[in-house]
């Protein structure tokens, strides 16, 4: 066996975009030399960076132009801020404008950057907004969701805005985060310290069997860019509509009714039809694929 | 000529009866009741024994301390004891509740701030702090224990024992004791009709009881792959290519740290691309590391044998017994005496780490406050003179320490280190914590883990220190001042003197190995979390739940 070479999961930001678009082709919108820091961070003398943990640009995916948005999981857990959120805001904007083929929205944020308060909170909103009027523009919002502050708080409902969603076993998806929920309802509720729990409940491999995801992929940066390819190939923007909202709030309240009880993917998965559910945790990417693919639907 | 005085010549075996029927007095078989331990070893215990507790960093008779501790120190005290690890709180409560008063052992790991507080209250005498090697060779000399306490994987009604994965040092004990008038007590984990197979006989052992929980095992050696930093994947690929390569070294032992779990989870990568593959890393004297599985699963391992085992790897060395010691019974059969034997004589190379070296390459882990011991890495890391086959690798240090004639070979003795430990803490000083520790302690010599003199070379996130080629004390002080980065010690260093050995290939960096440090990435790892490990392991792998995000 091999373990894929590129973690997706580890890499920066900036490395996931080197690996995912066509060689040479990516140009950075507002790279360092020309932002500046957050200077909310600077009042309370804390350490910022130059580009506010996200990258925006434009550049090619099997050919295709696309632009980019990258969150850097690794400064401050991809916390939104003012300046992170006019960037990625911004960026969404000119894709209305440009019309490239999608936008593909590599999500590793645990949401809003609590240091920066309301104009943390008005990024996301702003940032939600942005993403429907780019889909309503005919424009395809694709997230990736696979690194390791994976899909929280706000930039889980932004996720969810997103025409599709391709996501790894490493990548993690949910409003509230495990840390939220114990803290708010107690450990008997959630206890946040259970890795394997959390996956369980939050990571890839259950929001794929949900149907939460468009894909599953490798933790590897070349499967990330081939299934980003493969769905840009067969993908027609329709845009949000109100049938599709209204199939949505059905399939979720089904879900609600269905699932509602069960404290862990394991009874979800029993639900589902998943024949030895406690041997999905170690399953790989494929069978897990074929599991779901036999499921009955 | 006078009449000699008559000498009793059995006075062993006949205190050994006079023990057994004081426990069969009490109404005590062979097969003890776990409630009337305590009787047990009040009958078979007397003041003053020299008695043998069996516990090393992974299993512990922990029932049968725990009862020692509980007995009356009006019928048992002045103990002496014997035991390769010091490690439970009931190992201390001996001393602490008077029952035990003197100490030789090898290792204290976490008990080491207690025991040194009992030291420095003279609550305890310590005799020595010994390798493991050296305390079972005194258990066959000057001190044979009078009473063994032992844990065992199961026992059959006549009293054999299976010891399962993790034989460690009980064959050594039992030999030592069962041989010289000793009394033997096991704790076990189960009764069964018939065993696996029988790893010691019923005629060693004279008691048996069913501990009430099954005995403690510590995953020592189990290091989690997504700790593993880019700074050690770099030092792992120095090493990889600028040691093991060049030297051929086929025979080894690897220390227990992130670093060297670094270097096995780079040879199905890293070393395979170099097409070291065969070439290196062939025979291994090491437990069950589970960060050896890729490494295993690519081919590149042939032989492993163990001191101990590894919770979670008894299935993985069961299904792999081409590479393992397993018994007929399908498993696995450690020994610690042997594997250390091996590492001390038939290994060409050690490789570990360590928390202080000074400027003559000592190096300790003893700090203030703590007594910790050696264990078994002085054994391993250590060049033996009484060597005499010869190797490849052996040969090639053997010349560059003292030129083409050489008369004998040399062991490859590495200390990998990161120039700063946590909390920014220097690994290199000027002087050892040790000699303070010797002072505060009253002991004869410091607690040096290895000499300087036994290393070979050290290895550092800024290069190779070869300290074999090294002719004087001042080139040996540049050498290593010259790997150890911004620590004071190596801002202090000869800038024009460390050039001038790096122009002799005594310092290396790493372009100077043809190693870019921006290629040194996770990436290069064949596992980066523990679940890649189980499934390199095709499943058989099972690792302790802490160690388990799913």
């Amino acid at each position: 066996m091999s373990i894929p070479r590129h973690s997706y999961f580890e890499a920066t930001a900036r490395r996931r975009l080197a690996g995912l678009l066509d060689a040479g082709s990516f140009r950075e919108i507002l790279p360092p030399a020309e932002s500046t820091p957050s200077p909310h961070l600077a009042s309370l003398d804390l350490p910022g960076a130059f580009d506010d943990g996200v990258i925006v640009g434009s550049g090619r995916l099997a050919g295709k132009p696309v632009l980019v948005i990258s969150q850097e999981g690794q400064f401050m857990g991809g916390a939104v801020g003012e300046i992170h959120g006019a960037k990625i805001v911004g960026l969404l904007r000119r894709a209305v404008a440009e019309k490239p083929a999608a936008v593909l929205f590599l999500i590793d944020s645990g949401g809003v950057r609590l240091h920066e308060a309301n104009a943390g909170l008005i990024a996301i909103s702003e940032i939600m907004r942005a993403v429907l009027a780019t889909r309503a523009a005919g424009v395809p919002v694709l997230a990736l969701v696979g690194g390791s502050c994976g899909a929280f708080g706000g930039m889980g409902i932004v996720a969810k805005l997103c025409s599709a969603i391709l996501i790894s076993e490493e990548g993690r998806l949910a409003l509230s985060g495990p840390e939220v929920i114990e803290t708010v309802a107690g450990v008997e509720e959630f206890d946040a310290k259970d890795r394997a729990l959390v996956w369980r409940v939050t990571g890839g491999k259950h929001r794929y069997l949900m149907g939460d995801c468009a894909a599953l992929v490798e933790d590897d940066i070349a499967s990330f860019a081939a299934a980003a390819g493969a769905w840009l190939a067969g993908q027609q923007e329709a845009g949000p509509s109100l049938a599709a909202l209204r199939a949505t709030q059905t399939q979720l309240e089904n879900r609600v009714a269905a699932y509602a009880a069960y404290r862990d993917g394991l009874q979800v998965w029993a639900a589902l039809g998943v024949q030895n559910p406690e041997s999905v945790p170690l399953l790989d990417r494929d069978s897990l694929v074929a599991i779901k693919e036999g499921l009955p639907t | 000529m006078n009449a000699p005085h008559p000498r009793n010549w059995d006075s062993l075996r006949q205190s050994r009866g006079r023990r057994l029927e004081r426990a069969a007095a009490v109404g005590l078989g062979k097969a003890v009741p776990a409630e009337r331990i305590v009787d047990l070893l009040e009958a078979v215990i007397q003041p003053g024994d020299r008695v043998c507790l069996e516990g090393n960093n992974q299993k512990q008779a922990d029932f049968l301390s725990e009862s020692l501790a509980d007995c009356d120190p009006a019928r048992i005290n002045d103990l002496g004891m014997v035991q390769s690890v010091l490690a439970l709180p009931s190992h201390v409560d001996l001393f602490e509740r008077g029952l035990a008063s003197r100490l030789d052992f090898s290792f204290s790991g976490p008990q080491g701030a207690r025991l040194a507080k009992l030291v420095q209250q003279q609550r305890i005498e310590i005799g020595a702090i010994h390798t493991y090697l050296e305390l079972f060779g005194r258990y066959f000399l000057d001190l044979t224990p009078n009473v063994a306490l032992i844990a065992a994987q199961a026992a059959d009604a006549e009293g054999n024992l299976y010891l399962g994965p993790n034989t460690e040092d009980t064959p050594a004990i039992v030999e030592a004791t069962a041989f010289k008038g000793g009394i033997v007590i096991a704790q076990v984990n189960e009764r069964l009709d018939k065993l696996p197979r029988v790893d010691v006989p019923a005629d060693w052992v004279d008691f048996t009881v069913l501990a009430p929980k099954p005995n403690y095992i510590e995953p020592l050696f189990t290091r989690d792959p997504a700790q593993i930093t880019e700074v050690q994947v770099l030092m792992a690929m120095m090493a990889i290519k600028g040691i093991y390569a060049e030297y051929g070294v086929t025979r080894l032992n690897h220390g227990i740290g992130f670093d060297t779990a670094a270097i096995e989870l780079l040879l199905p990568t890293y070393a395979a691309e170099l097409g070291l593959k065969g070439k290196i890393c062939t025979h291994w004297a090491l437990n069950p590391h589970p960060t050896l599985i890729p490494a295993i699963e690519s081919g590149f391992v042939q032989s492993v044998h163990s001191f101990g085992s590894e919770v979670g790897m008894e299935a993985y060395v069961a299904a792999r017994s081409d590479v393992f010691f397993t018994g007929a019974d399908g498993s696995m059969r450690s020994n610690r005496a042997f594997s250390q034997t091996a590492g001390l004589y038939a290994c060409d190379m050690f490789i570990g780490s360590t928390l202080q070296m000074d400027l003559a390459g000592n190096s300790s882990t003893a700090t203030l406050g703590r007594i910790t011991g050696f264990g078994g890495a002085p054994n391993m890391g250590s060049d033996p003179h009484g060597r005499r086959h010869a190797s490849p690798a052996w040969l090639k240090a053997g010349r560059e320490a003292a030129g083409p004639n050489a008369i004998r070979g040399r062991k490859l003795v590495v200390q990998m280190v990161e120039s700063f430990r946590e909390h920014m803490a220097p690994v290199f000083v000027e002087e050892l914590d040790a000699w303070q520790l010797q002072k505060v302690m009253g002991a004869d010599l410091p607690p040096i883990m290895i000499y300087g003199d036994d290393v070979s070379h050290i290895v550092t996130e800024e290069g190779i220190a070869n300290l074999l080629l090294c002719r004087t004390p001042e080139e040996r002080e540049q050498a290593i001042r010259g790997v150890a980065g911004f620590t004071p010690v190596g801002l202090a260093r000869d800038q024009a003197m460390v050039e001038n050995l790096r122009d002799r290939g005594i310092v290396r960096r790493a372009e100077d190995l043809g190693i870019d440090p921006r290629m040194a990435s996770r990436d290069l790892l064949a596992a980066r979390s523990v679940k890649d490990l189980v499934r390199w392991s095709g499943g058989l792998y099972n690792p302790p739940s802490r160690f388990r995000n799913w």
